[in-house]
């Protein structure tokens, strides 16, 4: 559990596309080292697929490198990484709803990699969900981002996220109340 | 749709990752909807998110990841370097495109009169003259220059 560092701002993500590569390859190991199994876990439980969360990962990689973000720290590069990461899961469902503009609700995707949803019922719980409120819960209860990175990563109004947030939490909520799910409290 | 965050949310989202729940706070949460609600999502996700990170299949290799960047950022280097060389090539183009159309009329007249005037015999310095004219030999030098760089710039969109 870590907590994202402050958002990029409009003027440095549009400065990033014309940099070049700045970490050194050790300083590039480390950083992925840190980061790779919390971001793909992300991916995995956003896209649910395996494959396709590794494909992902290598193209957010790539294109952090590319991009030439230097951050002020860990956390910062971490917080551009998820932003990366979300665009291109965007453009995944943008591809595979050609139709609307925006990421969809409800992706329809249950059942296309079933052997991640289906691999406990938490999973199973977040495929009947839509992909933006599973990537808004990841991002707050996991990742530990506060309301502004969450908007500054999924590109939304910073105002609409509290209430956004309290949706889809109510929504899985409810889902893993009718899978009969209860958490295993020490207190209780 | 409206609601109202509750003012324990902070310390029951804590005691949930720590684990450590205080008696008041457990019977807080076990009266409070909102609570009770997020107790169970967050214990829920952490879990899953525990279970997906201890995941057996490796990560991807960075290495390639790192190349396929370091080779885009030498194209990228390369492009701008050759920005300017690229530009007085169109240039160039334009210019022998537009002294061609200038003197497209007269050209072929031009070159024929050119021709049975010239003095292979003369010396190199007369050459201009003999040829009838000074502007002929720029015309046909900025055209072979134009020609050149075009045909560069086609080499390298093909590289």
């Amino acid at each position: 559990m870590f907590a994202l560092a402050m958002p990029v701002s409009p003027a440095q993500a549009a400065d990033l596309p014309e940099r070049s590569v700045i970490m050194d390859e050790a300083s590039f190991s480390r950083f992925h080292r840190l980061t790779a199994r919390p971001l793909r876990a992300y991916l995995l439980r956003s896209c649910g697929d395996l494959d396709l969360a590794n494909d992902l990962l290598q193209e957010t990689y790539f294109r952090f490198l590319k991009s030439g973000f230097e951050g002020n720290d860990d956390g910062h590069r971490r917080n551009y990484l998820y932003r990366i990461a979300t665009n291109l899961l965007t453009d995944h469902y943008r591809r595979q709803r050609p139709q609307t503009h925006e990421v969809p609700e409800e992706d329809g995707s249950r059942g296309h990699a079933d052997e991640i949803h289906l691999r406990n019922d938490v999973g199973g719980a977040m495929a009947e969900i839509g992909a933006r409120d599973r990537q808004m819960l990841w991002l707050a209860y996991v990742e530990g981002a506060s309301h502004r990175e969450i908007a500054e990563i999924m590109s939304l109004k910073p105002a609409s996220v509290r209430s956004m947030l309290f949706r889809a939490r109510k929504r899985l909520a409810d889902e893993l109340r009718s899978r009969g799910l209860r958490p295993k409290l020490e207190g209780s | 749709m409206t609601h109202a965050e509750c003012p324990h949310e902070k310390a029951v989202l804590a005691a949930v990752r720590s684990g450590e729940w205080s008696p008041e706070l457990e019977e807080h949460r076990n009266g409070c909807l909102s609570c009770a609600e997020l107790t169970v999502v967050v214990a829920a996700l952490t879990n899953d998110a525990k279970a997906l990170m201890a995941m057996q299949e490796p990560v991807p290799d960075p290495s390639p990841v790192w190349l396929r960047a370091r080779l885009a950022s030498k194209e990228r280097d390369f492009q701008r370097a050759t920005r300017a060389i690229v530009w007085v090539q169109r240039a160039a183009v334009g210019l022998a495109l537009g002294i061609g159309v200038a003197f497209a009329p007269n050209v072929w007249h031009t070159l024929k009169t050119a021709a049975a005037s010239l003095d292979l015999g003369s010396p190199v310095l007369d050459v201009p003259r003999a040829a009838g004219s000074p502007l002929l030999i720029v015309v046909c030098s900025m055209m072979i220059l134009g020609l050149l760089a075009a045909w560069e710039l086609i080499a390298a969109r093909e590289v």
